[in-house]
């Protein structure tokens, strides 16, 4: 329906100069309306602001277990304890506040790791092309389809006890950085894949051709000209990631293979679904938690999508 | 394209996921050392000899690739060893454990297939009305809602407060509902298929919901309704059916992952399927179930795939191989 | 029922019995409520067609002609509007019918063929599948006696061994194949008026010509009336009887095809035809797109005031800037709407 429009010299002149910032403030522009993708936005604000100021203003510390020396653990909300206590003395809210830096430092370790091989080797594949590309995306199509979540299990289980007697063993919180190493190293695939296409999309497209018959280094159209056109779907796919590596290591943890020294959302549903009948508070409010941020970034995901494809929806 | 080059690349592909992901698994467990040694060293009284002989018994000693080639050769015969924790042959324990698996997620994945498509349907057809926003928000927030969490909240609902259904196991311990094993194990299996249905619905509604969008926005659906057709014909004869063929891949992979999630779902409703069976196992280092477990899931996730390829075939006479 | 919501209510009801062209459409407005605004694609078109007629709708790309086209079904896509016009088709306003009598009409008095033959066939159902359905549908006749009467079809659209043909896919066929499936499609329950939009510009040069043969062809055998939708001068020239040139949604120019090409009025059509390599009356198998006039047409979220054309239009006064021109008489069956040739203004908001 458009006209020929982006193939006349002048249109190809208007875009050499990179992707246009525009294209940012447009995207911004639409994320605005969109009333899912604001709900989000203020969602995962919420959970950020929450790991950030949460530890100032809970109101007790997350080991305090007084409680159960009192002989009040499982006891329900109160004024004293607003979510109640949980089955060993601890207060609910303030340890479900305490798991939200865990759940960021998660979602958000899980993805850089992921992102940087993820682009690396999408870029590769798709920058080189022929014999590499076919064995690096064979290599991601094998990550793709190993039954991540059970495998996950048993690495985790299994490593802790590898490295007991180790130095590694002294590193505080080893356990949720391998779950975290293991989370990104999982989800790299997508990315790749996404990368690799974009990177053979924009390639032959009209700007990055220009750029090169003006003789641009290689190296600057990869990072000038391909690379931040190729960001908007990345930043989606990463956004999606974040939520899908929390929900994950709240699973692990539940199935109480996490880090027993950290303190995690997942974590406290172990401890405290034995109780759930005399302490339903104490799995609702991290299970809570867990939907909150998990939605957050859904839909933070969703908003996005819809800023930078305008045309996927009338 | 020849089928059959087509179907060789597949199983190609297939053998080196299985024997990449038990290699990887067995190198693991090779790497933390006797598992029956560790399992044993706190106990009191177990000689060294004891466990020299239980690890010859269960094929521990030996260097590790000697034992790699002796449990993929057994393998090949079915055989995957003794269970460390309960002296049982593996095989049984998956064949037990696998059909209370298959028993939940099964019923689940169907239940989903036709909630989904009949919400997406609805959905689709009253784009933006408030019907299709209803649909898309539910679904939007199932989507985000994990698995256990419905599980938790079904089980607080109807266990724990309307006492009306069982929280967990597959069947009663002492008086079987109305005296029948197929009532009662049936009545054990509503809240576990309802919290899987609820997880696996959401995210097809939405596929499905934004493939009919698709479809109805063609061309041959546009020429559907001019040529007269009523709307039962278009939507469920013209646009159903090529809007279901984005949803076989996703399909494809929930029926492969299905045994994925058994691990939660079996935790939170303490059903004693494989997906309990493996946690019990990584927990004690019962190796040989951990290593068969994860082969069936894997042969599971191939199997989907190869039904996934047929499924694809059958409907879409546009991939007719060879 | 996919139709579009209407919210014009209907001036006067068409009176019944009373003769008048196959098909008259008034005052038909179609706005697209996006979230960017209202996309004004069909701002106030009138056109008839008489029985037997062959009516050309030419215009830009973007001027409306498919949604106007597809609108007499009541088939423009969702975020559409029809605000206001009537599209009186022997004698009932189709706008103001209910789903199940307009189902009655689609197929059967009112037929479509589209643009593109590779996307306007469903891809997983045979031939034969959708050919007979259709007829199932609307004559209740056994599978058999479908399947005969789509085999007859096939051959009347020129394609051999019709028998073969049915139980193939579409991805099984070529374009033109296709193409002549569509209107085999079209021409199932013998419509009394076949909508065509665009049906050749899929299609490689020497189909075209073919396609273009076949429905003269079958126009004459079945006196069927037809709305020929085309960027393509050439096509109308060869194929038309009577000529409505829009522009951004409006009409700028109805009249027999002689008149258009030997003596038109609108300043738009006159640049559409100067920018054409001289027409003669024979169709040479040449690819004619519409040239390229200087200028964009304009945006049609933020409709210009005045005279959709004033901004490209060689003759523009300063009162075509704020006067929308409508459309009047300038001869016997030749109506033209722009202020320079007399047309009366009307105020725009
Ligand atoms: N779904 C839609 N949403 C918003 N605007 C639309 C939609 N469909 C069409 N339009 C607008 O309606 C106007 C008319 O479009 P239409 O397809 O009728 O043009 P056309 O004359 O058929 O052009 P072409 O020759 O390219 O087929 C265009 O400006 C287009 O932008
Ligand atoms: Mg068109």
């Amino acid at each position: 329906m458009d006209a020929d429009f982006a193939s006349s010299p002048v249109s190809v002149l208007a875009t050499l100069q990179r992707p246009p910032a525009g294209v940012w403030r447009q995207a911004w522009h639409r994320f605005r309306r969109n009333r899912a993708g604001m709900i989000g936005l203020v969602l995962v604000t919420l959970v950020v602001l929450t790991a950030i100021i949460g530890p100032f203003v809970a109101p007790y510390d997350p080991n305090d277990n007084a409680a159960m020396l009192r002989g009040a653990s499982n006891a329900a909300p109160s004024a004293r304890n607003w979510l109640g206590t949980d089955r060993n003395g601890y207060d609910v809210l303030s340890r479900t506040i305490y798991g939200a830096p865990t759940a960021l430092a998660v979602g958000l370790g899980a993805m850089l790791i992921a992102s940087l091989i993820g682009v690396l080797v999408g870029g590769v594949a798709g920058y080189v092309g022929g014999f590499t590309d076919e064995a690096l995306m064979r290599g991601a199509e094998f990550f793709m389809v190993v039954p991540v979540f059970v495998v996950i299990l048993a690495v985790v289980r299994l490593f802790g006890i590898i490295v007991v007697g180790t130095p590694l063993e002294r590193i505080p919180n080893f356990n949720l950085m391998t779950i975290i190493l293991l989370l990104g190293l999982f989800s790299w695939p997508q990315i790749a894949r996404m990368t690799r296409a974009e990177f053979l999309r924009l390639r032959h497209a009209e700007f990055v051709e220009a750029a090169r018959c003006i003789g641009t280094t290689p190296r600057e159209i990869l990072f000038r000209h391909i690379l931040p056109n190729a960001l908007p779907p990345l930043i989606v796919l990463v956004a999606l990631g974040i939520g899908g590596a929390i929900l994950a290591e709240a699973m692990v943890s539940f199935l109480g293979f996490g880090d027993p020294k950290s303190i995690s959302w997942g974590q406290i549903l172990f401890f405290n679904y034995q109780s759930l009948k005399v302490a339903p508070w104490a799995c609702l409010a991290p299970g809570t938690a867990i939907f909150v941020t998990v939605l957050g970034f859904n839909l933070l995901a969703d908003g996005l999508t819809d800023a930078f494809n305008p045309r996927v929806r009338a | 394209m020849g089928a059959l080059r087509f179907l060789l690349r597949r199983l190609a592909f297939s053998a080196a996921l299985i024997l990449g992901v038990s290699f990887i698994l067995f190198a693991l467990i090779n790497a933390i050392g006797n598992p029956i040694q560790i399992l044993l060293s706190e106990t009191p009284g177990v000689s060294e000899e004891m466990i020299a002989t239980l690890s010859r018994y269960y094929g521990l000693d030996g260097n590790f690739i000697d034992r790699y080639g002796a449990w993929l050769w057994s393998i090949v015969h079915f055989d995957f060893g003794t269970s460390i924790i309960y002296n049982q042959p593996v095989g049984e324990l998956l064949e037990v454990y696998g059909l209370e698996t298959l028993k939940l997620q099964l019923p689940a994945i169907l239940l989903s297939t036709l909630i989904a498509t009949a919400a997406g349907v609805i959905a689709a057809m009253r784009q933006h009305g408030w019907a299709d926003f209803s649909i898309v928000s539910s679904a939007m927030l199932g989507h985000s809602l994990p698995g256990f969490l419905v599980g938790i909240v079904l089980i607080l609902i109807f266990s724990y407060w309307l006492g009306v259904l069982p929280s967990y196991g597959a069947y009663s311990t002492r008086n079987l509902m109305m005296g029948s094993m197929v009532i009662d194990g049936l009545w054990h299996m509503v809240l576990p298929v309802a919290m899987l249905t609820v997880f696996n619905t959401a995210t097809l509604t939405l596929l499905m919901r934004s493939s009919l969008v698709d479809v109805l926005r063609q061309d041959y659906i546009t020429a559907a309704w001019a040529s007269g057709l009523p709307a039962r014909r278009v939507v469920l004869h013209h646009a159903l059916r090529n809007a279901f063929i984005p949803q076989l891949t996703y399909l494809g992979t929930l029926f492969g992952l299905m045994l994925g999630t058994a691990p939660v779902t079996e935790t939170v409703f303490t059903w004693p399927g494989l997906g309990a069976l493996y946690i019990t196992a990584i927990h004690q280092l019962d190796y040989p179930v951990i290593m068969g477990v994860t082969m069936v899931i894997t042969v599971m996730l191939v199997v989907a795939t190869l039904l996934t390829d047929i499924a694809y075939v059958v409907i879409d006479p546009r991939i007719r191989l060879g | 029922m996919r139709s579009i919501p209407v919210s014009a209510p209907d001036p006067s009801p068409a009176k019944a019995g009373q003769p008048g062209p196959l098909l008259a459409v008034e005052g038909l407005k179609v706005h697209f409520h996006t979230r960017d605004g209202v996309v004004r694609a069909v701002d106030g078109v009138d056109f008839q067609v008489g029985t037997g007629q062959t009516l050309g709708i030419v215009g830009e790309s973007g001027s409306g002609k498919t949604v106007a086209s597809l609108t007499l079904l009541r088939l423009a896509p969702p975020p559409a509007r029809i605000v206001a016009g009537r599209v009186v088709f022997e004698g009932e306003n189709l706008l103001l019918q209910p789903d199940k009598r307009l189902a009655e009409i689609r197929g059967r008095r009112m037929a479509m063929i589209f643009q593109n033959p590779a996307t306007s066939l469903n891809p997983i159902l045979s031939v034969g599948q959708q050919l007979t359905e259709i007829l199932r549908w609307h004559t209740g006749v056994s599978r058999q006696a479908a399947l005969d009467r789509a085999a007859e079809l096939l051959t009347l659209v020129g394609i051999s061994d019709p028998a073969a043909r049915l139980r193939q896919y579409p991805h099984e066929l070529s374009g033109g194949m296709k193409q002549r499936v569509g209107i085999a499609r079209a021409l199932l329950c013998e419509p009394a008026l076949l909508l065509a939009d665009e049906p050749t510009t899929a299609l490689d040069v020497t189909i075209q010509a073919q396609i273009l043969d076949l429905l003269a062809d079958l126009r004459q055998r079945l006196s069927m009336s037809m709305v020929l939708v085309t960027h393509d001068m050439g096509v109308v020239a060869r194929m038309a009887d009577r000529i409505t040139v829009m522009y951004a949604g409006r009409v700028c120019e109805t009249a027999d095809a002689d008149t258009i090409f030997n003596a038109p009025q609108h300043p738009y059509t006159r640049a559409l035809l100067e920018s054409v390599p001289r027409i003669d009356h024979s169709y040479s198998g040449a690819r004619r797109v519409l040239p390229s006039i200087a200028g964009r047409p304009p945006d049609l979220l933020h409709a210009p005031p005045g005279c959709r054309f004033h901004d490209r239009c060689p003759e523009a006064a300063p009162e075509c800037r704020r006067t929308m021109p409508r459309e009047h008489l300038v001869a016997p069956g030749h109506s033209v709407s722009c202020l320079r040739r007399g047309s009366p203004g009307e105020e725009t908001p």
